[in-house]
């Protein structure tokens, strides 16, 4: 009786023992942090002797911090546009197209999402030194929609399949013109999905450091790259405060999404 | 009958067009994308390989025949392994109670796996290497309870990079793992029970092998993504337990060799296709990507 909940005995005591042992692993480091980030110990003691918020002052007042979060927003903001678009774009020609390969393509679109990063940077640094696109804002957005429209693509075209085209057809039928069925009773009829794509492009790339650590230079970095260049020389509490403020970032974006669900469910 | 007067309108610029707009023509915006911003730029890297610095293999005689290298490919397989071992260790319980327990208290821990996901990854290798470090809280604890006098090293060796990547393996592996077994009839483990197996028989003889599709392919897909994990090996591990990603950034950024980053990329390609075909072949393509 292993699948019934109630009927384990002490399996089902040992079962509940592991799994709350690997929330809690999952969990505390993640409040770890966020209880670091106010602690007064340069030296990250835990318990921190005290409590302060001259880490996040200091976040604050650097403005190399200030900076590299804004590339980081304007670049995630424009990849997540463009993402959306061109996945919807795309999702389209693979639902409704009707051609050879077209497997065979929808493979090559999802490639960059099962590749190793790092092969993707080290190439895209390559030729971007070569059409001079390294270090530039162009050349950021570049990569990071090579490596978000496959989530794009993958949340858009689910939602598709999920659609019943005849409702698209009965539009015709009525009088609207493909193009206009398309656009008033299709796209919101797929409005989770092209939500759930937009949330997953734009983390992507606000996330995204591998391929960022090459494309940026001394004057252009994201917030990620600003951590990873600083936490490779010490580990200040300031990157606990910037760690927390991305935590906070997280919880509001998967309340917004739970918000959402719940609100188009309705 | 609007398309249809649109079809008979546009048939006056024939000679102009020579043919319908498709369904096909949508998906060339990304494919140029892709083949310009990804194929192109990886078959350029590929190339450099057996051109730089001079024609031919030289390189990948190099690269295979050096024992520092051969140990860093030993020791990228060495973490991948150790981390889906214990990955697939505890994420099996963990997966398996999900499936059956109350759904309030699994919804809780989803949320927590959820959370855990989508945090920040520098983030969250920042908080170990803070717990492992020294003076860190774990030492502390561990001290604390009198199981050892002195700190353990605990990081910047193959201990913390396993901790680490493991951290954010787990719900790789747990979620698929979760829908393998959820999807198992609680029928055929009550049969097993009524013909007087035991816990032991229906979870070695049953429940196992029935969920072995979902191991095998959760393992799989685990262990392709740590062959090419750079960042928490880079921050956890020690010089000692370099793994290929970094081999082929330190190549490109520290050594400038183009020809030699370009080959242990390939390595790395090989690999993680190889693996992925495997897949593919035998497990489908639905849980691709660990979505």
């Amino acid at each position: 009786m292993l699948l019934n909940f109630d009927r384990l005995g002490w399996w089902r005591l040992a079962l509940i023992g592991i799994t709350l042992t690997t929330a809690a692993f999952l969990l505390l480091p993640v409040l770890f942090i966020a209880a670091l980030s106010f602690g007064s110990s340069q030296w990250l003691i835990f318990p921190p002797p005290g409590w302060t918020l001259k880490w996040y002052q200091e976040l604050l007042a650097d403005p190399r911090w200030l900076e590299s979060t804004w590339t980081s927003f304007q670049i995630a903001i424009i990849v997540t546009v463009l993402s959306v678009l061109l996945g919807l774009v795309t999702s389209f020609g693979l639902t409704r197209g009707r051609f050879m390969f077209r497997e065979a393509l929808k493979a090559l679109f999802l490639t960059p999402m099962i590749l190793p990063v790092v092969v993707l940077a080290v190439a895209l640094y390559a030729f971007f030194l070569q059409i001079g696109l390294s270090g530039t804002l162009t050349g950021f957005v570049i990569s990071h929609l090579v490596l978000a429209l496959p989530f794009s693509i993958l949340s858009i075209t689910n939602a598709l399949e999920g659609f019943d085209k005849s409702i698209e057809d009965a539009a015709v039928l009525c009088g609207a013109s493909p193009l206009e069925a398309r656009l008033r009773v299709t796209l919101p009829a797929i409005s989770h999905g092209i939500f759930s794509a937009a949330v997953f492009s734009f983390l992507t790339s606000w996330d995204e450091v591998v391929v960022a650590i090459f494309m940026s230079s001394p004057t252009l970095q994201t917030l990620p790259v600003k951590i990873w260049a600083t936490l490779r020389q010490d580990l200040t509490p300031v990157v606990a405060a910037a760690s927390t403020l991305l935590i906070l970032l997280t919880v509001l974006l998967m309340v917004l999404v739970a918000v959402v669900r719940k609100g188009l469910k309705s | 009958m609007a398309s249809q007067t649109e079809t008979e309108s546009g048939a006056a610029y024939a000679p102009l067009r020579a043919r319908r707009p498709t369904d096909f023509d949508l998906t060339l915006p990304a494919l140029g994308l892709l083949i310009l911003f990804f194929v192109l730029p990886v078959a350029i890297l590929l190339t450099r390989s057996v051109t730089e610095p001079q024609p031919g293999l030289g390189n990948y005689a190099e690269l295979l025949g050096s024992s520092t290298y051969l140990r860093i490919f030993a020791n990228t397989f060495i973490v991948s392994g150790l981390v889906t071992f214990v990955s697939l260790l505890i994420g099996f319980p963990v997966a398996w109670a999900l499936a059956i327990m109350p759904s309030r208290i699994a919804s809780i821990v989803f949320a927590i796996l959820l959370l855990s996901m989508w945090t920040n990854l520098l983030a969250r290798t920042y908080a170990w290497m803070v717990l492992l470090q020294r003076t860190g809280v774990i030492n502390k604890v561990l001290i604390g309870i009198g199981l050892i006098d002195k700190p353990l090293p605990l990081v910047n060796n193959l201990t913390g990079v396993t901790i680490g990547m493991t951290y954010i393996m787990l719900p790789f592996i747990i979620l698929p793992l979760y829908g393998v077994i959820r999807k198992i009839d609680p029928a055929i483990l009550q049969a097993a029970a009524l013909c007087g197996a035991t816990r032991w028989q229906s979870l070695v003889r049953v429940l196992l092998p029935l969920a072995m599709p979902g191991m095998a392919a959760g393992a799989l897909m685990v262990f392709v993504m740590s062959l090419g994990y750079f960042v928490t090996p880079a921050l956890l591990g020690g010089t000692a337990n370099m793994m290929l990603a970094e081999l082929i950034a330190q190549f490109v950024q520290s050594l400038v060799n183009w020809g030699m980053g370009g080959a242990a990329a390939l390595v790395l390609l090989v690999v993680t296709l190889a693996l992925y075909a495997v897949q593919l072949r035998f497990f489908g393509t639905d849980r691709m990507g660990g979505r």
